[in-house]
């Protein structure tokens, strides 16, 4: 996924012509130029993100031992996954939105690349390793594990909220 | 002295001043007001989800609202001191923005909606945790909160773009 900003840019095959038509389609130039659309985009970006980062630290906080510790961790996964997966979709496709109306702002941006790799990062991890942490509950573990894997997971959902906010004051 | 006077006199301070030329400062605290918001409001909104009935369906009521209230504790510190610190910054700015006014407005019924609940509805949480859910009238605060929070998170969002 982070491979493919370069890629983009520099390889003579590159998508930017693709990329220009489809951020000079008619709903993104009215999302563009209308003066509410950037905007309203934003505010579903984050909507979304309030969510997602809520389910997530109730859940390390959890995973950790740190927070709702009345709840039982498999089952606390279990409950919050359609509100994380349903913030994920949002962010992303409200991200999607934001990134298709001004590509530019974003293909040359450093933090904006950063974000991309902590964006792939924290996906992989959640669905990776943290729904294997959390699908049973962990009494078996040594709890230093548990913690460890919450502060990567948070590391690595909060670093993409730290790039994204970067994008604005860095180039 | 006449409030907008001053808030221009406010952002004007050496204090003030100090934060927006800062190359760090201003970004540091600006993201914190972004980052703590699944912190507060993103715990009120998952407690409001299941005052609605619709997540968390399988835990009591009793029990889910206040183990989130209790989280978005973590938040709302951060919440209200970085966004005190923002405002110092641009209260002369914020003052005519009729986003930031919104805001206010919404800040302020979130907060008597969210302390009628407190003393009316939170004493008899215990005894809605039959099949039924919560009564109609707690349903209607969760909406309305929900409504009121999501309306802060625009209305903060949209008043930056008429800086």
């Amino acid at each position: 996924m982070f491979a493919a900003a370069p890629w983009l840019i520099n390889s003579d095959m590159s998508l930017l012509p693709l990329l220009e038509s489809v951020s000079n389609w008619a709903p993104i130039v009215l999302i563009r130029d209308s003066k509410y659309g950037m905007p309203a985009v934003q505010s579903f970006h984050l909507v979304g993100l309030t969510m997602l980062l809520a389910t997530v630290v109730a859940l390390d906080l959890r995973l950790a031992g740190l927070g709702l510790r009345d709840y039982g961790l498999s089952r606390l996964a279990r409950q919050l996954k359609p509100w994380t997966v349903g913030a994920i979709v949002l962010v992303m496709s409200s991200g999607l939105l934001i990134f298709l109306a001004t590509p530019g702002k974003y293909l040359d941006s450093h933090p904006f690349r950063l974000k991309m790799v902590f964006l792939g990062s924290a996906l992989l991890f959640h669905f990776g390793v943290l729904r294997r942490f959390t699908a049973a509950d962990s009494m078996a573990r040594p709890w230093p594990v548990n913690v460890v894997v919450a502060c990567l997971s948070l590391t690595l959902w909060f670093g993409v909220g730290w790039a994204g906010r970067a994008i604005a004051f860095i180039p | 002295m006449p409030l907008f006077e001053w808030c221009q006199w406010l952002q004007h301070t050496r204090f003030a001043t100090a934060i927006t030329e800062s190359d760090w400062l201003f970004p540091l605290i600006e993201g914190s007001h972004i980052l703590a918001l699944p912190l507060s409001v993103g715990m009120i909104v998952i407690a409001d989800l299941r005052l609605l009935g619709l997540a968390f369906c399988g835990e009591a009521t009793g029990k889910v609202v206040p183990s989130f209230l209790r989280l978005s504790r973590i938040g709302f510190p951060v919440m209200f001191l970085t966004g005190g610190l923002l405002f110092i910054t641009q209260a002369g700015k914020a003052y005519g923005n009729p986003f930031f006014r919104t805001k206010l407005i919404f800040l302020l019924l979130a907060g008597i909606n969210a302390a009628l609940y407190q003393k009316l509805l939170y004493p008899k949480m215990a005894d809605w945790d039959s099949a039924r859910g919560a009564p109609p009238s707690a349903k209607f605060c969760a909406a309305f909160s929900l409504a009121l929070w999501i309306g802060v998170i625009v209305c903060g969002r949209t008043m930056a773009y008429q800086f």
